[in-house]
């Protein structure tokens, strides 16, 4: 029998048991729509860390004051990095386009009758430029503002909503620790990452913060928390972290070559590859376990196919006895079961594809269709059917038809 | 004329010239070991020529059931020749086999044996399908031989939509559709009625007139009437073998 003829054949023969050949498909068409899904949505959570990031500019270097160790040892007190420090990496850096340093903090904010607790960042006018933040109504502060220690505020969105409900935030008034600031900007909406909400918070000039709020001062001038550089380019991030930390260590005097740094520097880099391991590692994870449903399908197509067997043996007898050889049985047979297979596996990509059109269109998740997953589910979903279908099938080549057609 | 119970000796037939479509040379079929030992079938050798309407008889465990199914290539002998159309098929594998069945033998069993999920047309189809005979060849066929049966006006109807008579007639088709040397009736009969019966009796007769060799393995005297020779079993020999079954009465 030619293979043509055995595909019609297995068609009409699934075609007379719909319920059973649906239910059959059930599994492998929840399987290959978990995979499809599932990686979507992992390749969907990884993109939009990428992209949370890369908002936040990838050429970005973080300068943090002292280091892990000495974050955590309260008696040895950091070498702190102060606006110096800043200063001195603008100007001596090549590879480095723009500097912010930022203090940050908490305050109670309260305008009129409205009160909230906002995340301070005390930071230069350069913040804008380095952490790609830009204002939605009004301005920035800028260096004037920095040198007079202006009491100028420009506020995030959430901010500006819930203090000022009934109109423009800009020219009025919030107080904070007793002192009035005056809103000069707000930020455009941003949205929370990564626990830090920009809409939350409120920006001010560092040498305002400093004197008025947070009174953190060294010897050597305002202290720091964060030191945000952005390099000239994606690829100057390396040349200019090796930069900055041979500066720094020739400031703050740790000439010995041995010596620990006082201070921690972290690419943006850095962080979207932690991140895209992680992410990764979840989509690995989620792809395992629809893996396994997969799995299960192909058994539930193996378990229906040797009951099938056995409720067909005096088919299988009768086909022997006009004519069938033993490959013809086990073609036959194993068609069938590639087809539930292929054929769950279809709707189940055509579910799981469903699935992730839905997910985009109602959550910021852009879980993508992957061309990869698709093939890797649909093949993978006709291997099983091929692997669980060919124990069935041998077992009915090898019926003897003078038992199998005794049995009626 | 009366006979005793002998083994019978392979029947002088008048007309040697005609092809051998059977011969058995001393076939034995023996099942278990020592003391379990079962000779299904013992020493057996008969020759059916062509164009001959045979029944096989006897009682059940007699070794006709063996018989048929080592005549129609489902089992192979412990010893002994067996040659299908002067052909021999005693140490043949199984695939060639199939193609023996497929191209050889037709088929017709007690319960139809037809395929619930394909219509007359389809069944009768299918012998042609394993021989890899063109579609549109097979369908012609396949009208031709249910026309032959008068089937031809249920083409298109499933198994579910025929009485047991039609069925059987539809069997008949599938068996003749591969113009095999032998038609193989296991009990063709067995699940019909009398009037039905003798409708499919009459098929068989007019099957034999056109020239169709038939062996028809049957426990009913008046089904195997309707043959020209008898073969009868006992304890997995031939006791009788009878060109005209008109001393039946007395064997029964």
């Amino acid at each position: 029998m030619d293979t043509w003829e055995s595909f019609r054949m297995a068609g009409k023969t699934l075609a007379a048991n719909r319920l059973r050949s649906t239910l059959t498909m059930l599994g492998i068409i929840i399987g290959n729509a978990s995979v499809i899904l599932m990686v979507g949505i992992g390749q969907g959570a990884q993109k939009y860390a990428a992209e949370q990031f890369q908002s936040l500019g990838t050429d970005v270097i973080f300068v943090i004051t002292g280091t892990d160790n000495a974050r955590r040892n309260v008696i040895a007190p950091p070498n702190r990095l102060v606006l110096a420090d800043a200063e001195a990496i603008a100007t001596q850096v090549p590879t480095v386009r723009s500097v912010a340093a930022q203090i940050n903090g908490s305050e109670l904010a309260i305008a009129g009758n409205n009160t909230k607790r906002a995340t301070l960042i005390g930071t230069t006018d350069t913040y804008a430029i380095v952490r790609n933040a830009e204002v939605s109504a009004g301005r920035f502060f800028n260096e004037e503002d920095i040198k007079r220690n202006a009491r100028v505020v420009t506020v995030g969105a959430a901010i500006a909503k819930e203090l000022f409900p009934q109109g423009t935030a800009i020219g009025q008034t919030v107080r904070m620790r007793g002192t009035s600031y005056e809103v000069i900007g707000v930020m455009s909406e941003k949205g929370a990452f990564l626990g830090t909400n920009q809409d939350d918070t409120i920006f001010m000039p560092i040498t305002t913060m400093s004197s008025r709020l947070t009174g953190k001062t060294s010897p050597y001038g305002v202290a720091v928390a964060v030191i945000n550089v952005s390099a000239t380019s994606n690829d100057n991030v390396d040349a200019a972290q090796f930069q900055i930390s041979n500066l720094l260590r020739l400031r703050h005097r740790t000439s010995d070559i041995n010596a620990d740094d006082t201070f921690t520097i972290r690419t943006q880099q850095d962080a979207l590859a932690i991140v895209g391991n992680i992410t990764g590692a979840l989509t690995i994870m989620l792809a395992a376990i629809a893996g396994i449903s997969l799995l299960v399908g192909g058994i539930g197509i193996m378990n229906i196919m040797l009951v099938s067997v056995t409720e067909r043996t005096s088919e299988i007898g009768l086909r022997k006895a006009i004519g069938a050889s033993p490959s013809d049985i086990l073609t036959q047979f194993t068609i069938e079961a590639v087809i539930l297979s292929l054929l769950g596996g279809a709707i189940g990509t055509g579910i799981g594809v469903g699935g992730i059109l839905l997910i985009a269109a109602v959550s910021p998740l852009q879980a993508g269709v992957s061309i990869g997953a698709i093939t890797l589910a649909v093949g993978v979903s006709g291997g099983i059917g091929l692997f669980f279908g060919i124990f069935p099938a041998r077992q009915a080549a090898r019926l003897d038809p003078i038992v199998a057609l005794r049995s009626i | 004329m009366i006979t005793t119970n002998t083994i019978a000796s392979i029947p002088e037939i008048a007309d040697d010239s005609r092809r051998e479509i059977v011969r058995l040379n001393n076939v034995c079929k023996f099942y278990g070991q020592d003391d379990t030992l079962v000779k299904a079938l013992d020493d057996v050798s008969f020759v059916i020529k062509e164009g001959e309407y045979c029944a096989i008889m006897g009682a059940s465990g007699s070794g006709k059931s063996t018989c048929m199914n080592i005549i129609g290539c489902l089992d192979s002998s412990t010893s002994g020749q067996y040659f299908l159309d002067e052909q021999d098929v005693s140490d043949m594998e199984e695939r060639d086999l199939a193609k023996v069945r497929n191209l050889k033998i037709g088929f017709i069993f007690q319960q139809y044996h037809l395929l619930p999920q394909l219509s007359a047309m389809e069944n009768v189809m299918l012998p042609m399908a394993y021989a890899n005979i063109r579609p549109k060849e097979q369908k012609e066929r396949a009208a031709a031989a249910l026309e032959r049966v008068a089937m031809g006006h249920r083409l298109n109807n499933r198994p579910n939509q025929m009485s047991g008579g039609q069925q059987q007639r539809v069997a008949i088709a599938r068996a003749i559709v591969n113009n095999p040397v032998m038609l193989l009736a296991d009990e063709p009969t067995g699940a019909l009625d009398s009037h039905t019966t003798a409708e499919v009796m009459e098929l068989f007769g007019e099957l034999n007139a056109s020239g169709i060799t038939v062996v028809m393995v049957t426990h009913e005297a008046d089904v195997a009437r309707n043959s020209h020779r008898i073969i009868w079993f006992r304890d997995g020999q031939i006791i009788h073998d009878r060109l005209s079954p008109s001393d039946l009465n007395h064997v029964i």
